[in-house]
């Protein structure tokens, strides 16, 4: 456990002296659950005793004083959930990941929970993994969501996915196309433009692709890096007023070929992005 | 965007925006939800291909899109609204997008992918015209399907923020609370508080520093409702708006929103809203230059139900343990770190800019006086149209369930709707007419709550769902207060061992005077109101609880332990059909037979006619395959075994008690077997010249054929049972006579024989028969009495039976049925009405005969009248309602009336001589558990008790009847425990992998070519073929390996069910 991402924590809640679920929220998200430490450090720093930490660490359902696995899997047992069956869903998960609710599997992968409700009664019963809804999931179902989930959700076939499909864009202030058919990436022309981050100035190819995340650049752009983007062409920096609904971050407009905008989010690694048609 | 600097300049950009929408886009715009619901149904995918598609074809110019959040019709996803039209296309798939699109594009409508009412031919153009949503007033959740949540245009666009320019021109706290005063606005939480009083109070309540708050409660915690969730992930605008006039008419200048963690998309949706909002300087300092500050700040609940109570949320907030305190001081006087907090909900806040746009006095034209607006109701569980409705108050419970949702999935009855979540109560059907308010809801024992509405059918068991809250109410109670912590702890224990099978009658007692006591004693709103599910639930369904603690019976096939495998649990007489199935699959097909022919003395009868109960409750067929074709794997099995290798345990010791078995039906005649089987010499006193009874008179031989009959009941004739036919009761013999001649007891099986009457006039005569008579002529004496053209009024099995008869009758030129509601409504076997349509005969639904139509004394023909489905019901369907003027003539020749039928009360006591009591519906009276009939030594069963009814509940009554005439004749107690039946024998499992189970589908037995058939009375339904036995019975999921499983290899979370629930 690293103390600094804690006292990073802290100063961002006012030396701690903001509300503790909000801090031990960040903490959990950051770790995956609360390390023994890092309650430690909230006390010390805060200037509130450990067993109160304990006491609201332990009394919230969503916190987690064990690590928990690589995927999260979420059944619902909401009351709609509960009269249409969902007690043999989690079953069936427990069956198929040879735990209980509420364990963790030996190798870490995988964390089974129960949750009251989901709020989305209308479907039940459902299951969240790894963020990704399922709707009235059948027992015969289960073990393929495992699965898709040891895939990973965002592994597409970018060949044969009939969602992906590539975009042309051109410079909002020039107007000058931004496809470079020299350098491709996913095995279509790339949106090539130059990016700058601290003092390293370079370009930087994505794909073209709508739904692929695949870059190539001329620097190794650290995760949740901000970026400065400019045109190749103009050179102008490309800028726009609205902000990344993921992570805050600033987004970049590119205008689409036929009519449209695509905003991309300037942050590194964050999927936050825009395709608006027509505007 | 620029920062709004003034009320003026708020005005004119206001103006701006809504006279530009006016004029620019004309283009069709494709409505997509991808609230929650929405994307868990799969609409982002909807929505790439819907971009894909536009980009490659360049459309942009000709079509637009809009994401928007939750709409309400979640059943319905992943689904595409155009506009201006309003086509609605649910549950799309990608590859249907393209037609959608093409579509929009040139104006016209995908016929076969529009909203289609299920079961029904119809579609609807527009989604205003389906009924789910044709009785709903959308006056909030309505925005959501014109807003995109995180483009603040679009919510200026429908004229948001009006509200607030309204307030910020003259923001004088005092015409705001007065103005939602009058509107009538209660709390949409649950409790109902008026919201104006709320705000008068905070407003006038003061402490020295002045700082005030205003809380959005967005902390949804009743399991069940999601209408919170969805507003703020589908219009948070007007949450924000609600909040920045609550927060201007109490003088609080920060609000907060409270929302749970589990709602990741509204908090998302909100955080943008609340950046759109500061951006244009509509919130924060100065807003629009007025000189106000205002701002909202997030606050995630961390899953604690208990913080829905107020001052627990508010510690919440503060960071502290959820811990709620006692009351008086209130939030309004003491909040959050001791200021003065008001707490609204967040539909009560989503109604605010409503009433200040509108006014109060046209708000509250909608609803009924003292619950006025609109609500949102989440109407989920077991209902065919799940999802969020918005009616105005006041409206019936069963317009809810029914015209909106569509009343329930498949022909199961919806027995109670749960209203208020945890707090809340349990509403049956019977009392479904009553208005939807606050006070009414709690009237009956419930509360309106936030508006949860989950349905239950009978597959739900009331045990288990008190039961479910009690684990719920355990686990969420803070444990600050012992009389809740302790008190929901001690109820779910007991309610735990009612649904095991291990409480008895006392324990109810104990349960109810718990309950009182946790509602008097504890502190906050969780406690007082945690027993509301057990005292609701007691109240109306306490037969339930009895017959859990009495029969070890789940009714509903949901308690495990009592259920033990579900197939097993349904069936009447208790076959382990998981047993007879899983041999099957192993290739062991005597040992089949046997478990087959153990209970059931009829199994080569029941494996052609039975009702097959075990396939409506097979577990496969919850989990959404279709259930194991039990019926035709019992039918493999007694097609292909001989039934001499069974040999019936007999008792050694015989009997001197003499036993008189009146009626040699299914009833009569398994009640003489199985008392003989016990030594008891027996006598079956039959008034037809053959035993049988229905099984024989009007069961057509194309169903069950003649030899299978006779040779079954050939074989339980042994020499305990004397047979004794043409021996009619109250002719004959009568009960009285029998006592005295030396019978120690008599059971009465004489069925239900007499047919009701149309009650026309002229309904006598030649050419009109009452079903069972028809049947019998063709049966006992081969009289075809079927000609010309034929009508047969009735939806029973009865009436398919008399129908396809009469088809097979000499002279007959057509045969139609007459039924008064629609064929999802027929009582008759589904497989049977699909046959009778096969071979040609006319299925008339939705009409009733008026008038019987006769020249010279002869039947020419029958008046009838088309209905349409009205209100529903008792029954839980809907009523046949006359359209006027629809009347019409069928000529006919020949009418069989097939509308039920009742005993001959008349021959069971001939001038009411005896002293049997008899029912107002004509059925004999007996204690349901022991068959008793008012007098001593006399028992009855079957249908001339049930009326009309199956032949295995007829084999399963004279089970019983045996066992406690057996009981009686020793003298022993009648009633005596029952046990749970859990499956016992271990047979090795022989199952297919998920993946094949999930490509196979139901096989379903073969049935003799229409040509061949419909002249004949050869067997319709064949036997399924070993490889086609074998591979059915390989899908059954073996529910029985639960139980019987050595225990060393049992998966240790599989029997822990308290893991589970």
């Amino acid at each position: 456990m690293n103390p600094e991402v804690v006292q990073n924590i802290l100063e961002k809640h006012n030396e701690g002296q903001d509300g503790l679920i909000s801090i031990l929220e960040d903490i959990q998200n950051h770790f995956g659950y609360l390390p023994q430490e890092a309650l430690q450090i909230v006390a010390d720093k805060s200037g509130q005793a450990l067993v109160d930490i304990y006491g609201v660490a332990t009394f919230y359902k969503s916190f987690s004083l064990k690590p928990r696995g690589k995927h999260l899997m979420s059944v619902c047992l909401g009351t709609a959930c509960h009269v249409r069956n969902a007690p043999f869903i989690v079953k069936e998960f427990e069956k198929q990941l040879g735990i209980r609710a509420g364990e963790t599997t030996p190798d870490r992968e995988f964390t089974l929970e129960t949750v009251n409700c989901l709020g989305a009664c209308a479907l039940g019963p459902i299951a969240v993994v790894d963020g990704h809804y399922f709707s009235k999931v059948k027992t015969v179902k289960v073990k393929e969501i495992i699965n898709e989930a040891l895939a990973g959700f965002d592994k597409i076939e970018i060949k044969t996915d009939q969602r992906i499909f590539p975009i042309e864009v051109s410079c909002p202030r020039c107007n000058h196309s931004l496809m470079d058919r020299n350098n491709l990436v996913d095995g279509h022309p790339s949106i090539t433009v130059t990016a700058s981050f601290g003092s390293k100035h370079g370009w930087l190819s994505l794909s073209c692709l709508y739904g692929s995340y695949n870059v190539s650049s001329e620097h190794v752009i650290p995760i949740d890096t901000v970026l400065n983007l400019f045109c190749p062409h103009c050179h102008a920096e490309l800028i726009s007023g609205s902000n990344c609904s993921e992570c805050g971050a600033p987004m970049v407009p590119m205008i689409v070929r036929g009519g449209g905008v695509v905003q991309v989010c300037l942050r590194r690694g964050c999927k936050g992005h825009l395709l608006d048609l027509g505007e | 965007m620029n920062r709004i600097s003034s009320v003026e300049d708020f005005k004119n950009f206001r103006q701006r925006i809504l006279e530009e929408k006016r004029i620019e886009d004309t283009r069709p715009c494709l409505v997509i939800c991808a609230g929650t619901g929405g994307q868990a149904s799969g609409s982002n995918d909807i929505l790439r291909i819907m971009k894909r598609y536009i980009l490659e074809r360049s459309l942009q110019e000709k079509i637009s899109i809009r994401i928007t959040g939750c709409q309400g019709f979640c059943e319905m996803d992943p689904f595409i609204l155009v506009e201006p039209g309003h086509n609605l296309y649910p549950k799309l798939k990608m590859e249907d997008v393209p037609r959608v699109i093409n579509a929009a594009i040139a104006g016209e409508v995908v016929e076969d992918l529009l909203y289609n009412e299920p079961g029904k031919n119809v579609h609807y153009d527009n989604q205003e015209d389906i009924p789910f949503f044709k009785k709903q007033t959308r006056t909030i959740l309505g925005d959501n399907e014109k807003i995109d949540p995180i483009r603040i245009m679009d919510y200026l666009e429908r004229n948001g923020y009006s509200a607030l320019e309204k307030v910020l021109e003259n923001p004088q706290p005092d015409w705001i609370i007065k103005e939602v005063q009058q509107s009538g606005l209660r709390g949409r939480g649950g409790a109902g508080f008026p919201t104006g009083n709320k705000w008068e109070l905070a407003h006038n309540s003061e402490d020295h520093s002045g700082q005030k708050y205003i809380v959005c409660n967005a902390d949804e915690g009743d399991p069940g409702a999601y209408m919170d969730r969805s507003l703020l992930e589908g219009n948070p605008h007007a949450i924000l708006e609600g909040m920045i006039i609550a927060g201007i008419a109490i003088g609080a200048n920060k609000g907060y929103i409270y929302v749970r963690t589990e709602y990741p998309l509204a908090i998302k949706h909100s955080v943008i809203a609340i950046r759109q909002a500061h951006e244009l300087g509509l919130l924060g300092e100065d807003i629009a230059g007025t000189g106000i500050n205002f701002d909202i700040e997030i606050v995630r609940g961390a899953g604690a139900f208990v913080c829905g109570e107020e001052t627990a949320l508010i510690k919440s907030i503060e960071g502290r343990l959820g811990e709620p305190r006692q009351r008086p001081p209130y939030p309004i006087e003491k909040g959050i770190w001791g200021h003065p907090t008001c707490i609204n909900n967040v539909e009560t806040l989503a109604n605010v800019p409503v009433i200040i746009s509108k006014g109060a006095k046209e708000y509250a034209k909608v609803g009924v006086p003292g619950n006025t607006g609109t609500k949102i109701f989440s109407l989920v569980g077991k209902i065919r149209n799940t999802g969020l409705v918005e009616v105005p108050l006041g409206m019936k419970m069963k317009e809810v369930i029914y015209d909106i949702g569509g009343g329930p999935v498949g022909k199961v009855k919806i027995k109670a709707v749960q209203t208020g979540g945890p707090s809340g109560g349990c509403i049956p059907s019977d009392m479904f007419d009553i208005p939807i308010d606050y006070d009414s809801l709690a009237k009956v024992g419930s509360i309106m709550g936030s508006g949860g509405m989950i349905v239950m059918d009978e597959n739900t068991c009331m045990v288990d769902i008190a039961k479910y809250y009690m684990k719920f109410l355990k686990e969420e109670s803070c444990g600050k207060c012992y009389p809740c912590r302790k008190g929901t702890q001690r109820m779910y224990e007991i309610l735990d061992d009612i649904t095991k099978g291990q409480a008895t009658l006392k324990h109810i007692d104990l349960l109810e005077e718990l309950a009182n006591v946790v509602k008097d004693a504890t502190m906050c709103g969780l406690g007082q109101t945690a027993p509301n599910p057990v005292l609701s639930t007691l109240r109306y369904f306490s037969e339930e609880y009895i017959e859990h603690i009495v029969h070890k019976r789940c009714p509903a096939g949901v308690c495990r332990d009592l259920v033990g495998a579900s197939c097993q649990a349904a069936c009447p007489i208790g076959t382990e059909a998981w047993r007879y199935t899983a041999h099957i699959a192993n290739g062991d097909y005597e040992q089949a037979y046997l478990a087959i022919r153990e209970t059931n003395p009829f199994p080569s009868i029941c494996s052609r006619v039975c009702d097959h109960k075990c396939e409506e409750r097979c577990k496969l067929g919850q989990v959404g395959n279709r259930p194991v074709a039990i019926r035709a794997l019992k039918r493999f099995i007694t097609d292909n075994i001989d039934p001499s290798i069974y040999q019936p345990q007999r008792s050694s010791q015989k009997k001197k008690d003499k036993v008189a078995i009146i009626g040699a039906g299914p009833a009569g005649l398994t009640g003489a077997h199985n008392l003989s089987l016990m030594g008891y010499p027996v006598t079956i006193f039959e008034a037809d010249s053959e035993p049988g009874g229905m099984m024989l008179s009007c069961i057509p031989e194309y169903r069950l054929p003649r030899e299978v009959l006779t040779k079954e009941i050939d074989a339980i004739l042994d020499e305990n049972v004397t047979l004794k036919c043409n021996s009619v009761l109250g002719k004959d013999i009568t009960i009285e006579n029998l006592l005295n001649d030396g019978f120690k007891a008599v059971f009465i099986g004489i069925g239900a024989q007499k047919g009701r009457r149309l009650r026309l006039e002229g309904e006598e005569g030649e050419g009109i028969y009452p079903s069972i008579e028809f049947l019998k002529a063709f049966s006992q004496r081969n009289e075809q009495l079927a000609k010309g053209h034929v009508a047969v009024v009735g939806g029973g099995n009865s009436a398919v039976d008399a129908a396809r008869t009469a088809l097979r009758q000499k002279g007959v030129d057509d045969v139609t049925i007459l039924y008064r509601r629609t064929r999802e409504e027929m009582p008759a076997f589904y497989e049977e009405i699909d046959a009778a349509i096969e071979e040609g005969i006319n299925l008339d639904t939705l009409v009733t005969p008026v008038k019987i139509i006769k020249e010279d004394g002869r039947l020419i023909g029958i008046k009838c009248i088309r209905n349409s489905l009205g209100e529903v019901d008792s029954s839980g369907r809907r009523k046949p309602v006359p359209i006027p003027k629809s009347e019409f003539i069928l000529p006919l020749d020949t009418l069989i009336v097939a509308i039920s039928e009742q005993p001959d009360v008349d021959s069971i006591s001939p001038k009411g001589e005896s002293e049997l009591k008899i029912r107002d519906d004509g059925t004999l009276e007996v204690d349901k558990d022991t068959l008793c009939c008012s007098r001593a030594g006399v028992f009855a069963g079957g249908d001339v008790v049930t009326g009309p009814n199956t032949v295995i509940d007829a084999i399963a009554a004279g089970r019983k009847a045996a066992v406690m005439i057996d009981r009686y004749l020793k003298g022993e107690d009648l009633n005596q425990p029952e046990k749970p039946r859990a499956p016992e024998v271990y047979v090795a499992p022989c199952m297919l992998s998920d993946e094949k189970l999930d490509q196979l589908s139901r096989i379903e037995p073969p049935r003799a070519p229409v040509d061949q058939r419909k002249n004949s009375f050869i067997e319709v339904e064949k036997t399924l073929s070993e490889a086609d036995a074998k591979l059915e019975a390989m899908r059954c999921l073996r529910c029985d390996l639960e139980f019987t499983q050595p225990k060393e290899e049992k998966i240790e979370s599989l029997i822990d069910e308290e893991k589970v629930l």
